[in-house]
């Protein structure tokens, strides 16, 4: 079993699922020659052709426009675009036509289509290298969005992704693409959707996060246990649907609730999560739940980024306010 | 060998100029070290070396143009350029492995949910130090309410003072004495008193005045001038009674605990009324044969506790009356009158009000009402 990478796991899924299932297309741009911006449809040409691995013009809502028209004949593509930031001239494809294809004819096609871009700042690239705006999409009825946060996670949850007949927002946290390796068994397991992953119980406080602040949530976690106090973290991984039932219970175990998110504050998916917690929740809490989030500024250069991203400390001294309620 | 290309030194600049060299051919040179000095259309920058080697080729000399992407600078290295894995920014990587632990899909749901309560019994918990495990919850769903930290600490306080920390032979609590305890308690949580202290001159007063009944009389005509002082108040409705008539409670010592019996319509009594009504009081509270609704009402209470012992007190306040006038024990002193020393006859009065409800002036003009009242009687 191979030890590999979070963007390795994504090629490994890819070329897993393409050699299953002869409907699955790559597309995108640079992806096929070049093998992707980072690397992550590496190799996928020389295996599966030119017919299925495609170069497209450098036109994003062209891009989504032939995937959805693929999935609505029954293709199953895996469109890329190269950063978050550019993926907005393909929203009027994403939201007017592949969310409301199944609903638009009744149920008689579906849009089995995973958008992917790799997300999120941390890796010293200009401002629109830097997004998170996983609320955009979260927002849109129609829209899965899936955000892996280990190479394991990815692999396993790319594969679901591809096998719902529904479109995805596949989400790959740029910052951890490289940073650690794992064994991961090529055996084309899909992991479910649709459903939180616990990646640490607790008892004093819940961490929710998704995405490459489960890094810096992790090692909080780590740090408090060394104070002596027990945080669970929660890996949201699919941020809609949300599993609400895995929080609420988690929660309502801790008393106590942390979101951590790199989008901004306002109106991020920690908003409608403390906003459930508190309609279903309320009378389990023992504080005031926080948010420990990127700020409502466009994501600073390289040299600010750090002050952007949610920090370790940033975190644990939410989690000590949250302490000082019996 | 591999080949330095001019880099776009600002945003979409399509050349720049070479100023000075930092570097020779066939020098040395690190990865970060300032190769070149150049100038475009927008500033002078220094460009760093992408690459380590040895330096074969400057192609261009000082003050020629190079366009951007044109070569710029030929290196000999034997280092085979790794794949960055991104044509844009830095991704870090590092040989760590990643654990993932003991991942659940879905939560834990190892321990039962932990106590439910609203959030305002919370913070009364918490005020009151009290521990929410041991509160016993009413509300639906097993849920906590403020009430049921109240009823807590209610029982628990009924609880310590009749057994938990007291040791040897004790005995509960009963009937008056009982009350009071309760009384007393809910006023100390409750109202929020302010005490002051004045003497009153008897010098001039008549042998053989009945001082309490004239005091009576002091407290009618103060709740008069200043009806404030007589008054009912609701500190959770924030609600009050102002009372044209004046019901006084006066205050009785017995073994049994205090007894508060109520002059019910004092305005309207004469003096031979109130003397009677008081001895009757004094002899049926001894006797134990006072009626339950003698005990209700009070507007307004007096404590003549002077009559044991004692010049000055804080009288605590009955809920929901406002006000409890004090009188001292009266004495003999020397006194400034005319500019002579002379000896002459004071009585403490001590007034408490109830803040939430008075104001300082107005309890001070009640007092002061008092002791004028008294000074000029004949």
């Amino acid at each position: 079993m191979a030890e590999i990478t979070l963007v390795e796991a994504v090629n490994q899924a890819l070329a897993y699922e393409m050699e299953a299932n002869p409907d699955v297309i790559v597309m995108g741009e640079d992806i096929a020659k070049n093998g992707g911006v980072f690397r992550a449809t590496v190799g996928l040409l020389d295996k599966f052709g030119a017919e299925r691995v495609l170069d497209t013009p450098l036109a994003e809502s062209m891009i989504a426009g032939l995937a959805v028209g693929m999935a609505a004949r029954g293709l199953k593509p895996v469109a890329e675009f190269q950063f978050m930031g550019f993926i907005y001239p393909a929203m009027d494809e994403i939201i007017n036509h592949a969310s409301r294809m199944r609903n638009r004819t009744r149920g008689r096609l579906t849009c089995p289509v995973v958008f992917r871009t790799p997300y999120g700042a941390g890796i010293h690239a200009p401002e629109h290298h830097s997004e998170s705006t996983e609320a955009y999409f979260a927002h849109t009825p129609g829209l899965r969005v899936v955000v892996p946060s280990s190479p394991s996670r990815a692999y396993g949850l790319l594969l679901a992704s591809i096998r719902d007949p529904d479109p995805v927002i596949f989400l790959e946290p740029s910052r951890l693409y490289r940073y650690a390796k794992q064994e991961v068994k090529n055996d084309g397991k899909a992991l479910p959707l649709d459903v939180c992953f616990t990646l640490r119980s607790g008892d004093d406080v819940t961490l929710v996060t998704w995405g490459a602040m489960v890094k810096e949530t992790l090692a909080a976690a780590q740090s408090l246990e060394a104070a002596g106090i027990s945080a669970e973290v929660i890996d949201v991984a699919t941020i809609k649907p949300l599993d609400m039932d895995t929080i609420l219970a988690s929660v309502e175990k801790t008393g106590r609730c942390v979101v951590i998110h790199e989008a901004p504050l306002t109106c991020g998916v920690g908003a409608e999560i403390l906003a459930q917690i508190v309609e279903k929740a309320l009378f389990s809490l023992k504080a005031p739940p926080e948010r420990v989030t990127g700020f409502d500024t466009i994501v600073p250069y390289a040299r600010l980024e750090k002050y952007y991203i949610p920090s370790e400390k940033r975190i644990i001294d939410a989690v000590n306010r949250l302490m000082e309620f019996a | 060998m591999k080949i330095f290309h001019l880099p776009d030194l600002g945003e979409g600049l399509a050349e720049a100029e070479i100023r000075e060299w930092y570097v020779n051919e066939g020098d040395v040179v690190k990865v970060d070290q300032p190769l070149v000095s150049m100038e475009t259309a927008k500033a002078v920058v220094d460009v760093p070396s992408p690459y380590a080697g040895k330096i074969t080729q400057l192609h261009g000399k000082a003050n020629e143009i190079i366009k951007t992407g044109a070569p710029l600078i030929t290196y000999e290295t034997d280092e085979v350029v790794a794949d960055k894995g991104s044509v844009v920014g830095k991704l870090e990587t590092s040989e760590k492995k990643w654990d993932d632990g003991d991942v659940i899909i879905g939560g834990t749901k190892t321990r039962a949910p932990a106590i439910k309560a609203m959030p305002a019994a919370r913070v009364l918990a918490q005020q009151l130090n009290v521990d929410l495990s041991q509160v016993t919850a009413t509300g639906p769903q097993g849920l906590i309410t403020a009430d049921d930290v109240k009823r807590f600490m209610e029982n628990s306080n009924e609880n310590k003072s009749s057994s938990t920390q007291l040791t040897g032979q004790t005995e509960a609590l009963r009937g008056v004495r009982r009350v009071m305890a309760q009384t007393m308690a809910q006023s100390h949580r409750e109202v929020v008193p302010v005490t002051i202290v004045e003497d009153v001159d008897l010098t001039d007063l008549p042998p053989k005045s009945d001082i309490t009944v004239l005091v009576l009389k002091a407290i009618v005509a103060a709740a008069k001038a200043e009806p404030a002082l007589n008054t009912w108040f609701d500190g959770k409705s924030l609600e009050r009674k102002v009372f044209d008539e004046v019901h006084i409670g006066l205050a009785v010592d017995s073994t049994e605990g205090l007894f508060v019996p109520v002059i019910k319509n004092a305005e309207a009594k004469s003096d031979q009324e109130l003397r009677q009504m008081v001895d009757e009081y004094k002899k049926s509270v001894s006797a134990r044969t006072v009626a339950a609704k003698d005990l209700q009402g009070a507007t307004i209470t007096l404590s003549n506790f002077g009559m044991i012992a004692g010049r000055y007190a804080t009288p605590i306040i009955v809920p929901p009356a406002v006000a409890i006038l004090g009188c001292g024990r009266s004495r003999d002193v020397v006194m400034p009158r005319n500019g002579q020393m002379v000896i002459g006859r004071i009585m403490p009065l001590s007034l408490t009000f109830d803040h939430r409800a008075v104001t300082g002036g107005e309890a001070t003009r009640f007092l002061g009402t008092v002791i004028q009242q008294l000074q000029s009687a004949k």
